[in-house]
Parts: structure tokens; sequence; C-alpha cells
């Protein structure tokens, strides 16, 4: 990058450019008028990257790789960039030869933070390829100063898209300080050389003409739901958007692009669960056991690869709590993880292509198309009516009993915690807070908004002490195991195993502050003023007072 | 942010050559950066093409509600703004002297920038005023180009009480040999022997024409000669300062 090679402040504006408009009579126009100078014309291949739920789109961003078309290859040729999705101005760029993955393969500082911050363990995947064709003009003044930049590109879908697009842009964007040129060439544009302003973001454009819209299905946690609808009515719309969310998550989750992928699927199998679970009396028993039965298999089976996700996420932190001559030595716990990953996921896969695996999805499939529980043909002969009586009753009346039967829940176990409690009676409160948490997400529709987020605010706050302590208490268990094991493996030699050792005692000192600080952070939670506002808000008998009313 | 002040009580060491060409090394990199030229000189404005005037001066600046930032130019590089020299700058001691906390005015205008930029390099006139106060109290690094020479090592001593007697952290500032020229016996006895008494970068700019060229090509050295031995010495010097 030597000359403005791209725009340079925001608010660029976009002309519309026709097929078969004429760029030399363009800028033979443009030339009459101001003293311009071409900065280049290049022929190349865009592809536009996002993560799977779309984190750049929905920040208003795009981001792509630029590589010259034809010609040979030069080492560093491609350009990655991120730009404003509505102005196509430059966020950043910087030079790299191959698409990057993660944010971690892109050396260049600011891209790298710019993406860090949007994309955070998330992998790039390709959305679309265009082929462009791009020249630049400067508009200079009598210094032979840039002033203004003038971009003229032409986009078609590249090699291997079926469908016809082809689109044409001319950009024209400021230099900072220089405005007045900047007005007037923009009334010239649209005033002399009549070309009409863009409406339409250039990547949305693409995506229309290929038929692809980011899915907020993704991305979106919970869905909306009516509080008109009987229990059985609402349980399947959230089952049902949480089936789609396992399903999506899937191919992702085998080719291994990022570990996002298996961490929201097995959200989503918990979700499942603890609808299945909390929600009681909507499904046939026989049918229920089964359908819990195999989707705590399911959360089984993810476990392992999950566990070693989150030692290798949490890695470079380990690093760092060791003392500065240490922190080589656990290298070789590095090797061990990503080995194990590697043979834990493929185990993982086997599993997804069993038979077992497809017979729960189907069936599970089967129960979520049915109309209504008594017309599901997957129900044995027999169903005692008492075992689905709760499905035919209001979901706002269901939610809302066992909505408060788990804060209540809550207030009791944590209350009951002492400082000289077990480990365990920690990690069971951690489960039902969890199991609460899902219940108002799912149903947070029903009740007022600002409430739900100062619940769920100091709700987070304890569970995120909660699993602080719970991972410090498997870890270090755990990392004892990983050491004879890489021994066993001829792994470790005695300065790994020593700095596993100092990471323990570390883990272990940390778990005790953290315990020490439960009462307080419980506390917070189960403060007078923030009661009061649950049972106001949740409390069955209020709701039918409301009603009454 | 970060504000890099490149400040000698001398004139003629390369304090602008400096400037320019590591405000355009940090842009390079992607850094949102800023070059203030404070010298009514109007050297680095004209280095980046861009006249060397500002409406109503720097008394307007310093007086006005108008920010700093009203006055940016976009220079012809990404990344890379300025803010250009107005002949007026040569009355700004006076006028900062009207102040509350005088020495504190220049601080005062660069806060707004915090989260607009990632550095804002000054570039400072010679000599030692009250505009040299306020540098050396805005910035967060004060380099100082050094010419191997007897006199120039005295002005060093004259920076280091300067500082002591302002109360400025004399840790701050960073010296570098510039303009060197290997074929004098002095500069290269001198380098060879640096001063004890200052903290010194190891990298030196050499004395070589491509960077009297800038003023022909009114561009940064790296953009008309990248692999110049000048071009090399500067990004040196950058990777240096960001090693810190």
């Amino acid at each position: 990058m030597t000359i403005i090679d791209r725009m340079k402040s925001p608010q660029s504006t976009v002309f519309t450019l026709g097929q078969d408009a004429d760029v030399e009579l363009l800028f033979e126009l443009l030339r009459r008028q101001y003293p311009v100078h071409e900065v280049s014309a290049a022929q190349l291949k865009r592809h536009y990257l996002d993560s799977f739920d779309w984190r750049l789109y929905r920040n208003n961003r795009v981001c792509g790789w630029d590589m010259p078309d034809g010609g040979e290859r030069k080492q560093n040729a491609g350009v990655f960039f991120v730009q404003d999705r509505k102005t196509g101005d430059n966020v950043c760029e910087c030079s790299i030869d191959r698409i990057p993955r993660f944010s971690r393969d892109i050396v260049h500082r600011i891209c790298r933070r710019i993406l860090d911050d949007l994309l955070d363990v998330r992998a790039l995947m390709p959305v679309v390829a265009v082929a462009v064709r791009s020249r630049q003009f400067n508009i200079l003044n009598k210094e032979n100063k840039t002033v203004a930049v003038v971009r003229m590109e032409s986009h078609a879908l590249a090699g291997g898209m079926d469908k016809a697009f082809h689109t044409g842009r001319l950009i024209v964007s400021p230099v900072k300080g220089y405005r007045k040129i900047f007005m007037q060439l923009r009334r010239y544009i649209s005033g002399q050389l009549r070309l009409p302003y863009e409406q339409i973001a250039l990547l949305d454009e693409i995506l229309a003409a290929i038929g692809k819209a980011p899915d907020s299905s993704v991305y979106a946690s919970v869905c909306r739901l009516d509080d008109s609808l009987n229990t059985w009515e609402a349980a399947r719309i959230l089952l049902r958007h949480l089936f789609r969310v396992i399903r999506t998550n899937e191919s992702g989750l085998r080719d291994a692009v990022d570990t996002e992928f298996l961490h929201d699927y097995r959200v989503a199998v918990r979700r499942t669960r603890s609808l299945l679970s909390q929600i009681k009396y909507i499904f046939p028993a026989r049918r229920l056991a089964y359908f819990k039965r195999e989707f705590y298999w399911l959360g089984q089976i993810t476990g392992p690869v999950r566990d070693l996700d989150v030692y290798l996420l949490t890695f470079d932190a380990y690093r760092q709590a060791l003392p500065r001559a240490m922190q080589e030595h656990i290298t070789p716990f590095h090797v061990f993880l990503e080995r194990h990953r590697k043979i834990e996921h493929a185990r993982l896969c086997r599993k997804l292509e069993s038979k077992r695996y497809q017979q729960l999805i189907k069936e599970w499939r089967e129960m979520l198309d049915s109309e209504n529980v008594q017309s599901c043909v997957i129900w044995p002969q027999s169903v005692a009516p008492l075992e689905t009586i709760n499905a035919n009753k209001p979901i706002r009346q269901v939610a809302g009993k066992r909505i408060t039967k788990l804060y209540k829940r809550i207030l009791q176990e944590g209350n009951s915690i002492t400082p000289e409690s077990r480990d365990e009676e920690l990690h069971e409160l951690r489960k039902t807070c969890k199991k609460f948490r899902y219940l108002v997400e799912f149903f947070h529709d029903f009740y007022p908004e600002n409430v739900v987020r100062d619940l769920l605010k100091t709700l987070k706050q304890l569970q995120d002490h909660l699993g602080e302590f719970q991972d410090l208490y498997v870890q270090t268990i755990q990392l004892c195991g990983f050491a004879e094991q890489m021994q066993q493996e001829e792994l470790a030699d005695a300065k790994t195993i020593m700095a596993m050792g100092v990471l323990v005692e570390k883990l272990n000192a940390r778990k005790a502050v953290v315990r020490a600080e439960f009462e307080h952070c419980f506390s917070t939670f189960a403060q007078p003023d923030n009661r009061v506002a649950f049972m106001n808000t949740f409390s069955l008998q209020h709701q039918s007072r409301d009603r009454t009313v | 942010m970060k504000v890099i002040a490149c400040y000698n009580i001398k004139g003629g060491v390369g304090k602008t050559a400096a400037t320019v060409n590591l405000g355009y090394l940090a842009a390079l990199e992607g850094a949102r950066t800023l070059v203030w030229d404070l010298d009514p000189q109007g050297a680095a404005s004209f280095y980046f093409r861009i006249k060397p005037k500002i409406k109503k001066g720097g008394k307007g600046l310093l007086t006005s509600k108008k920010m700093l930032r009203d006055v940016v130019k976009g220079t012809d590089y990404q990344h890379l703004d300025l803010v250009p020299a107005d002949f007026s700058y040569r009355h700004l001691d006076l006028q900062l002297d009207d102040f509350k906390n005088p020495d504190m005015q220049i601080r005062k205008l660069l806060k707004p920038l915090k989260a607009e930029y990632d550095y804002i390099f000054l570039d400072c006139p010679p000599g030692v005023s009250l505009i040299s106060e306020n540098i050396l109290n805005a910035a967060d690094r004060i380099i100082v180009p050094t010419i191997p020479t007897t006199l120039s090592l005295r002005t060093l001593d004259q920076i280091g009480d300067f500082c002591e007697k302002t109360g400025i952290i004399s840790s701050r500032v960073l010296a570098f040999f510039s303009m060197i020229d290997n074929r004098k016996k002095l500069h290269r006895q001198i380098v060879e022997n640096p001063p004890a008494n200052v903290q010194l970068l190891k990298t030196c700019i050499p004395y070589a024409s491509d960077v009297e060229l800038m003023g022909i090509h009114r561009q940064p050295v790296a953009v008309f000669a990248k692999n110049s031995r000048a071009s090399q010495a500067y990004q040196a010097l950058w990777s240096e300062i960001m090693s810190l």
C-alpha cells in the first residue's frame, strides 16, 4: 500500500453503474472536469467470508480476501480486508497469501484485533466468491495531493455459480478535510453524469442473487412464543427450534470447523433435556423416558471432545499462570491435548454415524412433526390421560409454576451451602441455576423485559462464579490424571510433570479464593429486592390476580 | 492512544524526517495515526503536500470550542492524517501563556482524539519554550534525534535538565543518533562511546541523500525508496520503539 488504494474515510457514496456503462467515457468526462490520476486497474477474485453464525454481517461488517485473477501468483499478493457493510469503506486490510481461517492466522496487528473482537473463537467460512474488475482514480489538487477517490467496479459471480449476476458500482470516497470537493464531485456524477445512487449494500445484492440470506435460526438461542399457546404447542415450537440448531451444527461439528459448533450443539442438547425434564406431563411416560435417556447419551458422548476443547482454549492462560522459566515445559501437554482431541473427535463422529443416533433423530423428528400430542403416530397405543395432563394447559401457567419452583430451589440450595459444604453441593446448585435460566430464557416473552434482563444479569454472575468453581474442581482432578496418562504415553518428562504440578497448585489456590467468595456472590443474587422483583413478576398468584383485574 | 513527540532543542537534526517516516510506518501497519505539525516552518505539511494553514490559526485552536479534529486533513496514505502547521504557531508560546495551566493545553487538546487514533506524532519546533513544556507533558514517549556531535550531545544534557526542572519523568525520553556520517571520525567515536546519562535507542539513522530527496518527492522515504538504507533504518527504529 502506497498511494490510497482503497477508500479513505467513512461515508463514501456509491452510484449504480449499468452493465453497459462506458468506463472509458466516464473517465474522460471526469478528466475534463478534474485533475485525475489513474492509480490502478485490477482484475481479481474476491472471496467473501463470515462465521457460521454471521458475526461480521450482524455487526455491519463484511470481510473477504482478494486475489489477483490471472497471471503469475506472487507471494503475499492476496489482500484480506474488513469493510463497513453499507458503505463498503475499508476498516482495515493486510496482505496475506491464503484465506485466513481464524483471527489468529492474521499477523497484521490491527486486522487481527478487529477480527478477534468480532469472531472470538469462530472460524471464517466461505460465503460467496465474485470476480471483480476494478479501476481507481484519484482526484488531485494543485499540489498533486489526493483530495477524493473514485473507484469503478464491476462484479460477477465467480466460476461454478449457475446464476447470471452482474453489477457495477462507481464509488466516490472523501478524503478527510476536503469535503467541498467531495460534495462537488457527488453533485457532478449525480447531476451531469446522471448516475443513480445505489441503495443496496453490495454483499446483500450478491446474497439476494444467489438466494442466500443470513440465517438467524443458527444464532438465535431462543425463539418467540405467544402466551396463548398450550403447553404442548409451545414445547413443540421450542423443541423444533432446538432440533434445528442441533442439525445445523452437526456438519461443522463433524468437519471440526471450529469449537463453537460442538458447543452450540451441546447447549441445544442440554436445553432439550431441560425442557423434557422441567415441563412435565406433556409426553407419554415411556416415550419421555426413551428421549431423556437418548439425549443424556448425546450429552455424554460429546463431553470428552468439549472438555479437550476447553483445555486447548485455556492453554495460553495456563501457560501464563506459570513462572516464566516453566512456561515452555508444558508444551507437551498441548501436544497431548491435540492428539487426544483428534482421537475423541473421530470417536464422536463414529457415534454420530451409528444406528442409535440415526434412530433418535428419526423418532425425534416424527414426534416434533405431530400436530398434537394425541395424534402422534409414534406414541404407544395406551397412554394414560394423566401422563399428558399438562399438554393442553396454557403454557404461561405451566411455565410460571415451574420457574417459581426452580427459583425457590435455588434459594434453598444456596442458603444451605456453608463454608463446610462439599464441593458437589455447589455443583448441584449450578445445575439448578442452569435449568432455571433455560426456562426463563425460553419463556421470557411472557414477562416484562427489564425484570427478565435484571434477573438474568444477577443470575449470570452467580452462574459464572459457580462455573469457574466447577471448572477448577474438575481441572485439578483431571490434570493429575492427564499427567499420569502423559507419562504412560511417554509425552512428559520430569520438567513437564513438575510444571503441571505447579499448575494444579495454582488452580487449587484459585479454587479456594472462588469458594470463599461464594457467600457474597450468592447473597447478591438472593438479596430481598431481587426476590420481591421476582415474586411480583413470576409468581402464579400475581399472574392470576392480574388476569382477574 | 500513544503520543510520541519528536523533539530536540537543536534544529536541523532530522525531527521532521523522523516524524513523517515513523508516522507513515505506523499507518502502514494499520494503526490509525495522526501527525501534528507544530513547527511554523510547516515542513511535515510540505512533505504530505498539505497547505500549512489552519482556519483561525493556532489561537483559534486554543480559544474556540472547535475541536482539533475539525482541522485534520487526510494524507495520501491510508490511516494517516495530519494536523497542518500554521505560520501563527510562531506566537503559540504567548497564546498558551494566557491560559490557566498553560503547560497542559496541548495535552487537553489531544484528549478528545483518544478514541480515534492509535498513535499521535508531534513534530515539534526546536527551542526550549512553553510549547516544549506542553509537548513533554502531552507525550508518552519523547524521541530525540541527535547528531553525534559535541553541540548536539550538549542539548541532550539540556533536555535532561529541562525535564528535571519541569518535573517530567526523564525515562520517557529516548534519544537516537540521526544523520550519522560514517566517514566522519567524530561521528564514529561518539556512536561507539555514547553518553551514559540518557536512554539511547540502538537504531541509528544514517546521513542519506534519500532523506533529502523526500523534499523532491514529497513522500516518506519508504514510498519512493522502499529498500534504501534510510528506509530500512526508519523501519528498524519504529520496530525498536514499538518493542519498548
